[in-house]
């Protein structure tokens, strides 16, 4: 932590409170379509849940980037008071640790789309250990569960890592994030 | 009230640990007691608005529902086929309907855990106890504050940029189609103008003296009191009360290792 910028520290907890509310916002969608689907409906869309590591990831680049911004994103939706309380903030960490690894099998020097998905893939794995255990998957059989670990490996892959990429990409060419990792990464692209 | 009053922390780990216990506990009655005894609690001991209490708690009804009729529909072969009730003019084996049972109760006993904590927290309480007794660091706890404090912020940013397109040219999106793409358009510059203030925010707070450094000191000191603690025995005291009557009366059951 001590590498860190002041500065990084606050963007990055600005991007963990914006996705916080868009988090919350996507929680009532996930309720529908679990009424529709079951347990399921929620790994359509439960890429969008990790959002936040990818980006926070993307644009800093420093080890522990991912984790923290997953939890503080978890932690803002329990002060804003909905979704399920404190423990929002285990299932947070354990999201972030997920895309955490990912990052870290690379020593958090490659940031490619692959590396990107491949952390949205770690936090789906990670998520759904959790998820087994505490919302009892164990009662269902074994082909739906391990239909709805595909499902939200996917969209993991999908929303998190190809969405979190594209929407970094176009920050960074607002030239907001000068700056920032990404943002000089890619001034130095656009020089050579 | 008293629940208000408790260091925010300790409430944490409490719930945090209740809900570990309930995630182990596999029939329908003891979660559905401890979720009745804790909205008993709730009200006896926090000042809530019991409108808007209701207001939070009616989603997950709507989650427990889907739990209850996914677990059924999708549940493992039972031990015993030929124990069927009858609902709503399906046979459905017994053993399938007690265990869904158990998880949609389970939903509603964590969820009703989570309303005490969120309906009776402050948050600035919450972060300044985070600092001062889980020793998170101050430099991101300060971070987050600054982050919380932008939301109001952002509610006029997203009107001026609505504005902004509207004044050249942009019509006010009627159809579900169109305002999914206004909101692509407005996150780009809705991000960017709050990574600009988080920038200026971080600037000012380190001008002005802020290390973020562990040896701080406070102006708001949050304590640890016994009653803290002894909520926190009490709550879990109660769990095993309550698991220990559904015990006796022969309907308790627990995780044991079904995978």
């Amino acid at each position: 932590m001590n590498n860190w910028r002041f500065k990084e520290i606050v963007v990055m907890s600005v991007l963990s409170v914006v996705f916080a509310v868009v988090y919350l916002a996507f929680l009532p969608i996930g309720k529908v379509l679990v009424g529709f689907f079951g347990p399921i409906g929620y790994d359509l869309i439960f890429g969008i849940w990790f959002i936040v590591s990818i980006i926070a990831a993307y644009i800093i680049r420093k080890p522990g980037a991912a984790f923290i911004s997953e939890t503080i994103a978890a932690m803002v939706e329990v002060m804003l008071g909905n979704a399920t309380g404190p423990m929002l903030i285990v299932s947070g960490m354990i999201q972030g640790l997920g895309a955490e690894t990912a990052f870290a099998v690379t020593r958090w020097k490659n940031y490619s789309s692959w590396v990107l998905m491949a952390a949205g893939v770690g936090s789906a794995v990670f998520s759904f250990v959790y998820g087994y255990f505490i919302s009892g998957y164990a009662a269902l059989s074994t082909t739906y569960v391990s239909g709805m670990l595909v499902t939200r490996m996917i969209s993991g892959a999908l929303i998190a890592g190809v969405l979190g990429k594209a929407l970094s990409d176009g920050l960074a060419q607002t030239g907001v994030l000068s700056s920032f990792a990404l943002g000089k990464e890619f001034r130095k692209k656009r020089t050579a | 009230m008293f629940l208000h009053n408790l260091n925010p922390c300790i409430k944490a780990l409490t719930i945090v640990l209740l809900v570990i216990m309930l995630a182990l506990i596999f029939d329908p009655i003891t979660p559905f007691l401890f979720m009745i005894l804790t909205v008993i609690l709730t009200f006896l001991g926090g000042n809530i608005n019991w409108k808007k209490y209701c207001l939070y708690f009616v989603p997950f009804l709507v989650i427990a529902f889907g739990m209850l009729w996914t677990t059924i529909a999708f549940a493992d072969a039972p031990a015993n086929p030929h124990e069927v009730i009858s609902l709503v003019g399906f046979d459905v084996p017994k053993e399938s309907f007690v265990t869904a049972l158990a998880l949609a109760f389970r939903v509603l006993s964590v969820a009703a855990l989570s309303l005490l904590f969120i309906l009776t927290t402050n948050v600035v309480d919450f972060i300044l106890s985070l600092i001062q007794h889980l020793k998170v660091s101050p430099k991101i706890a300060y971070g987050v504050l600054a982050g919380y404090r932008f939301l109001p912020m952002m509610k006029d940013e997203l009107a001026i940029i609505r504005s902004a397109h509207r004044v050249r040219g942009f019509n006010h999106a009627k159809t579900l189609r169109e305002k999914w793409n206004q909101y692509k358009m407005f996150s780009i510059p809705l991000l960017a103008s709050s990574i600009r203030k988080a920038e200026r925010t971080a600037i000012a707070m380190e001008s002005k003296g802020f290390t973020g450094g562990k040896e701080r000191t406070f102006y708001r000191r949050i304590t640890i009191t016994p009653s803290d603690w002894f909520f926190l025995c009490m709550m879990i005291m109660s769990l095993l009360g309550i698991a220990y009557i559904s015990w006796e009366f022969g309907y308790f059951k627990w995780y044991n290792g079904e995978l």
